[in-house]
């Protein structure tokens, strides 16, 4: 009896039962379902993750200041930048494992250019600050080190920026007004998307010192400056250096081990990590869910198939009157349970992506349809229905066909 | 029970010649369905042989047994017996599925049987679109399909009026004149006379074996 004959064979009779077949394929939906999801939500958050870290660079510490509170009295606005470049070259000189230090002014300001106006983020740094964001030049070039030192009206914008200011058109070499002042362009940056909270190509970067003596001379007066980016040597020694760069700073600026700091290290690594362990204990969850209703859904085929051998003993019977072998009757039940759990299985996948779908697009949480999951949901799926499918059939090849023609 | 145990069949002793038509007569618990049921492989004798052809069935594992249902036995049962999921065809086409035959031959076997039993038109009907006569020839194309050498008729016109029931004998009679045995188990004596030999059983044991000489 060929594969095809079987199938037409079951079919047929799942047919003849279509809700009782759909009712006992629910636990394999659920089951399949929620395997689905979860192997989704992990290789999202897989992918968020590896997104962040092409977006900010990895192994990288920030360490921002922040206004701190002396003996119970604010020090008030003023005293917000309390970083400078010699607390920098203090940290690269005390701590080997920094690799390199990108400082960071900033200030938010209009830019006119071309006629247009636009009100963008502008840094001002050195050229560190592109390895360690992970920028990429669609177009120019980063800043010359005579650029850097003698501190020329130079700058490089992020692609929003140029969409605003110029369109398509290139913008390098044109001049922009920053602030008033005139910079020549002399870069476009690599588009890189936006995050939740930000754009990252609504930017303009122009030499540290530009910056400091031309637009924030009054913001960050003398060597202080509003954050660095501090790129260690390797992923292993971040958390310590983390706790390097602060007992460090500590010391600099004078501020006890348990006193309030004056400056914040942001590690990004934290939050990714964070991002990955509540995936993790929600892949955990569904998998609890996928692993019971899987099991459930297996007692329930097994369940109904004992029920349908029972009631169709006497068919059974006759098939075996008219030649049917032990092996004919197991594998048409057998491809019973089968199709049904793979009844299951098909809608449990579009309950799944469903479920992914909505997801994704109500809490924004980024979710990825792996093909895999869905190969892996056949095969959990298939064997679940040859497993829980083998004894009631082999419960009916083992009729003995004079009972089973008797059986009323 | 216990010591006392219960022969549903007692020193038989009895051989059928190909293209006989046999009639077994014999009230309940006569032992006429255990020998029906020897007879048609669906059991092997649990003492003494049973040559079916060049088969000692007796020594026949089930899958050989079923294979000698499936390609020299037909089966009519009183009841029917078919699928009531399947049309007339796909029925008729069962036993052939099991015997591995493709698909454009067995459905031409199939039409071709149903073709023979007058019901050339009732191809695509089921069971329960089917009167009981149409169903019982139904049932005897399926037996015929595979041209098996041996019908088994088990009161085949048990379930029947006695018009349809002599319309159901006669194909029986013209299969068995196209040199099919059969074998046929009744309580009706006129039914049992369209057999050539007459078996009559009581207690598990052959009773009287007689040619039927009305015939």
């Amino acid at each position: 009896m060929s594969i095809t004959d079987l199938i037409y064979l079951s079919q047929k009779s799942l047919r003849s039962n279509i809700l009782r077949s759909i009712l006992t394929s629910l636990g394999i939906i659920i089951g399949v379902s929620s395997v689905i999801t979860m192997i989704s939500i992990g290789s999202g958050a897989r992918i968020e993750v590896e997104q962040q870290i092409e977006r900010f660079g990895s192994n990288n510490l920030i360490v921002r200041s922040q206004s701190s509170s002396n003996r119970g009295v604010s020090m008030g606005a003023n005293s917000v930048n309390t970083l400078t470049l010699k607390d920098m070259e203090a940290l690269k000189e005390e701590l080997p494992a920094i690799k390199a230090i990108a400082p960071r002014v900033s200030l938010s300001t209009q830019i006119v250019a071309n006629g247009n106006n636009w009100l963008a983020t502008v840094t001002g740094t050195t050229n560190d600050y592109f390895d360690l964001g992970n920028w990429k030049f669609e177009n120019g070039r980063s800043f010359e080190e005579e650029e850097l030192a003698s501190g020329s009206r130079v700058a490089i914008i992020g692609k929003t920026v140029q969409k605003n200011l110029f369109d398509t058109d290139s913008p390098i070499d044109e001049v922009i007004r920053i602030n008033k002042v005139p910079f020549t362009v002399i870069g476009l940056l690599d588009a890189k998307g936006g995050t939740a909270w930000a754009d990252l190509d609504d930017t303009v970067i122009v030499p540290l010192k530009t910056a400091k003596q031309r637009l924030v001379a009054k913001k960050f007066p003398g060597d202080q400056i509003r954050s660095m980016t501090i790129n260690v040597r390797s992923s292993d020694l971040l958390f310590k250096t983390e706790k390097d760069v602060d007992t460090v700073m500590r010391k600099l600026h004078k501020i006890s081990a348990n006193g309030n700091p004056d400056f914040v290290i942001r590690n990004y690594a934290q939050f990714l990590n964070a991002r990955q362990e509540s995936s993790r204990v929600m892949s955990i969850l569904l998998a609890t869910v996928a692993g019971i209703s899987l099991i459930v859904g297996g007692i329930g085929i097994m369940n109904i198939m004992l029920v349908t051998v029972t009631e169709r003993t006497k068919e059974i019977g006759v098939c075996m009157s008219v030649g049917a072998k032990k092996r004919d009757i197991l594998l048409q039940f057998l491809i019973e349970s089968l199709m049904i759990s793979l009844i299951g299985g098909l809608i449990g996948i579009a309950l799944g992506l469903g479920v992914i779908f909505g997801v994704s697009e109500y809490f924004k949480w980024k979710m990825s349809l792996d093909y895999m999951s869905i190969v892996l949901s056949f095969v959990f799926s298939s064997s679940i229905g040859i497993i829980f499918g083998f004894y009631p059939a082999r419960k009916a090849a083992n009729l003995n066909p004079i009972d089973a023609l008797r059986y009323e | 029970m216990g010591d006392n145990k219960l022969l549903a069949l007692d020193n038989i002793d009895l051989s059928i010649n190909e293209g006989d038509f046999v009639s077994i007569m014999g009230s309940s618990g006569s032992g006429k369905s255990t020998l029906m049921n020897i007879i048609g492989c669906l059991d092997v004798p649990s003492s003494g042989e049973y040559h079916f052809r060049d088969n000692n069935v007796s020594t026949l594992n089930s899958n050989k047994l079923a294979e000698l249902r499936n390609k020299d036995i037909g089966f009519v049962f009183q009841n029917f017996n078919l699928l009531p999921r399947l049309n007339a065809q796909e029925n008729v086409v069962l036993p052939l599925l099991y015997s591995g035959k493709n698909l454009k031959e067995r459905n031409q076997l199939a039409i071709d049987a149903l073709e023979s039993v007058g019901l050339k038109d009732r191809v695509h009907h089921r069971p329960n679109q089917l009167s009981g006569g149409q169903q019982q020839r139904v049932s005897i194309a399926r037996a015929i399909a595979g041209s098996p050498k041996l019908i088994l008729a088990d009161e085949p016109t048990g379930a029947l009026d006695s018009k349809t029931g002599l319309e159901i004998m006669k194909i029986l009679n013209d299969l068995n004149a196209k040199g099919i045995t059969i074998v046929l188990v009744t309580h009706e004596d006129d039914i049992a006379n369209y057999g050539s030999r007459i078996i009559k059983m009581k207690d598990g044991k052959i009773l009287e074996d007689r040619k039927n000489v009305n015939n």
